[in-house]
């Protein structure tokens, strides 16, 4: 009753993060993608060549290019629009304008892996074909669907539409300046080529590593998770075929392998691959 | 600043409608589909099916098989589980149990344009025509356009065994038969009686004269013409007289493929040549 009231009170005010239900203007874009598929490396791209002025590190991120989870309904309505928001969510038909980054389901996880022994959602020993299984089955302890769904999703509602962007993470790791370049004629920003290095530049693995040294404090998704693991990992396409046990490499293709084709990330199990070709 | 006060207090006695912060729990069962695709029928058939002792009615319809947009939170609190729940929602990942209607959509736009007269939203000689450009791109309801509605469940969930999918036509065709797949799926039992029964229950003729006694106690109908009934043709198939030969070929055009996934014929050849058979059934088995 008493939590009913202050959440009730909260809201009142405006001082709940609306989540899913954030209020949508017409001339928002939303950067989307599924947890831990650089997400906050894009945020960080985009805030670096939109809002270069304001340099952008892990202090201003959250009000640069905002989550509807994490900021207040309130302040959400204060953001100078047009807005750039971020969002995990699977497909919204609301949301106007989309770029949407998608990342291979198999680094995914590993990352995803990594983070949750960063913010003790699991200790440093907790078997990773477990871990595997769960994210396949979409267990884990966020509201956004498995990899497949999320994915699924806004793909095949929005990939004919102009209004939507795809992005591969590895594409952006290969070949940063045309991806970046894609993003920002899409948002409708002109960009000279020094601005999109500078952007890049800014963005850089090694510069979030050393802003995440200093401002992991500052910011709502490393505060108070463990001081010696980095949010920072290896920023790199493809750890899982050194890291990830074949089984789970095949779990993970017998699940989702028929998307993962579609969006050109090559199977690696010649079962699934072979199974596929059948159908 | 009065409305956020009333909202306020609203919530505080649960007489607000949850809509998509509705607590969903694990044992949940949702009736899911785009808007006027039998979706209200489906409830009465349901509802009819599980409480033989209290008849369905376009009064109790939102206690029996509750909708988040339009059942107060103090009437889902009250519910016995496993609760139904209609929903008009794109896919939900929470949703685990889903049974989805699907409707041809060019059925689906004729059925919604007259629907919006009913509301008063456009009038009787708004064309068509315009009518079509709204629907193809999403704006005629806060649910996505038929084609994303439905490309988000059938891309993400065909294939999960604890995904339904119905046809609304087949509905019609043989409403027994269907009723009987969501009394499987939902692991019930029912006698050949007991289906017999709820389907003459619902039927479109004894749907049409509950509305005339209770337009006025439905929030679907609340407010809206008269002159106009909710249960209109309730069959398949109206658009091949009603709808211009022009807009059926934008409607085959904008979602043949899917159209097709799903078994509805295209009428029109050049769209047919152009359409991809291999469009979905990304996470399904065969398309």
């Amino acid at each position: 009753m008493i939590k009913r009231l202050i959440a009730g009170g909260r809201q009142f005010f405006g001082l709940h993060a609306p989540g899913r239900n954030v209020n949508v203007y017409p001339d928002d874009v939303f950067l989307v993608s599924y947890p831990k598929s650089g997400n906050t490396w894009t945020r960080f791209l985009i805030a670096n060549l939109v809002y270069a002025e304001k340099n952008p590190d892990f202090s201003n991120i959250n009000d640069l290019l905002p989550d509807p989870e994490a900021m207040s309904k309130r302040n959400l309505q204060r953001v100078v629009r047009p807005r750039i928001l971020k969002s995990h969510q699977y497909f919204d038909p609301r949301y106007p304008k989309v770029i949407y980054v998608v990342r291979d389901p198999r680094d995914v996880v590993l990352s995803e892996y990594y983070f949750d022994i960063k913010r003790r959602v699991i200790a440093e020993d907790y078997p990773l074909p477990k871990f595997v299984s769960r994210f396949v089955r979409g267990e884990l302890n966020h509201p956004h669907g498995t990899w497949g769904e999320n994915a699924a999703s806004w793909f095949y509602t929005r990939r004919e539409d102009p209004r939507f962007l795809l992005v591969k993470y590895e594409a952006l790791q290969a070949q940063a300046m045309e991806e970046l370049g894609r993003m920002a004629s899409f948002l409708g920003v002109s960009a000279t080529a020094e601005q999109l290095a500078f952007a890049i530049e800014q963005s850089s693995a090694n510069r979030m590593r050393e802003l995440e040294k200093k401002q992991a404090h500052l910011w709502s998704s490393t505060r108070e998770t463990r001081k010696d693991k980095p949010f920072v990992r290896s920023a790199k396409a493809g750890g899982w075929k050194s890291e990830l046990p074949e089984a789970s490499v095949a779990e993970i293709e017998s699940a989702w392998g028929k998307l993962m084709r579609e969006m050109a990330y090559e199977l690696a199990s010649s079962m699934v691959h072979a199974g596929l070709e059948r159908n | 600043m009065i409305d956020y006060f009333i909202a306020g207090i609203r919530k505080g006695l649960r007489l607000h409608r949850p809509g998509r912060s509705l607590l969903i729990l694990p044992d949940d069962i949702f009736l899911v589909s785009f808007p006027k695709s039998g979706n209200t029928w489906s409830r009465f058939l349901l509802a009819n099916l599980l409480h033989p002792e209290q008849p369905a009615t376009f009064a109790n319809i939102h206690r029996l098989i509750p909708d988040p947009t339009g059942t107060t939170k103090k009437d889902f609190d009250r519910m016995p589980r496993p609760r139904i729940i209609k929903s008009h929602e794109c896919f939900d990942p929470r949703y685990k149990r889903v049974i989805y209607i699907v409707r041809d959509p060019r059925d689906v736009a004729v059925s919604q344009y007259h629907y919006h007269r009913k509301l008063m939203r456009i009038t009787d000689d708004s064309p068509i025509e315009n009518f079509v450009t709204r629907f193809l791109a999403g704006e005629t309801c806060p649910h996505g356009s038929w084609g994303q509605n439905v490309a988000s469940w059938l891309a993400t969930s065909e294939k999960d065994p604890r995904f339904l999918l119905l046809r609304y036509e087949d509905m019609v065709e043989d409403t027994a038969r269907e009723l009987k797949k969501i009394v499987t799926f939902l692991g019930l039992s029912a006698t050949v009686d007991q289906i017999a029964e709820a389907v003459e229950r619902s039927s479109a003729a004894s749907m049409r004269n509950l509305e005339k006694a209770q337009t006025d106690q439905c929030e679907l109908t609340k407010g809206s013409r008269k002159d106009l009934s909710f249960v209109r043709s309730a069959g398949s198939g109206g658009w091949r007289s009603e709808l211009p030969v022009s807009q059926v070929s934008r409607i085959e055009g904008a979602w043949g493929s899917l159209m097709r996934h799903v078994g509805y014929e295209l009428s029109l050849r050049s769209v047919l040549e152009k359409s991809d058979s291999s469009y979905l059934g990304i996470l399904s088995k065969t398309p």
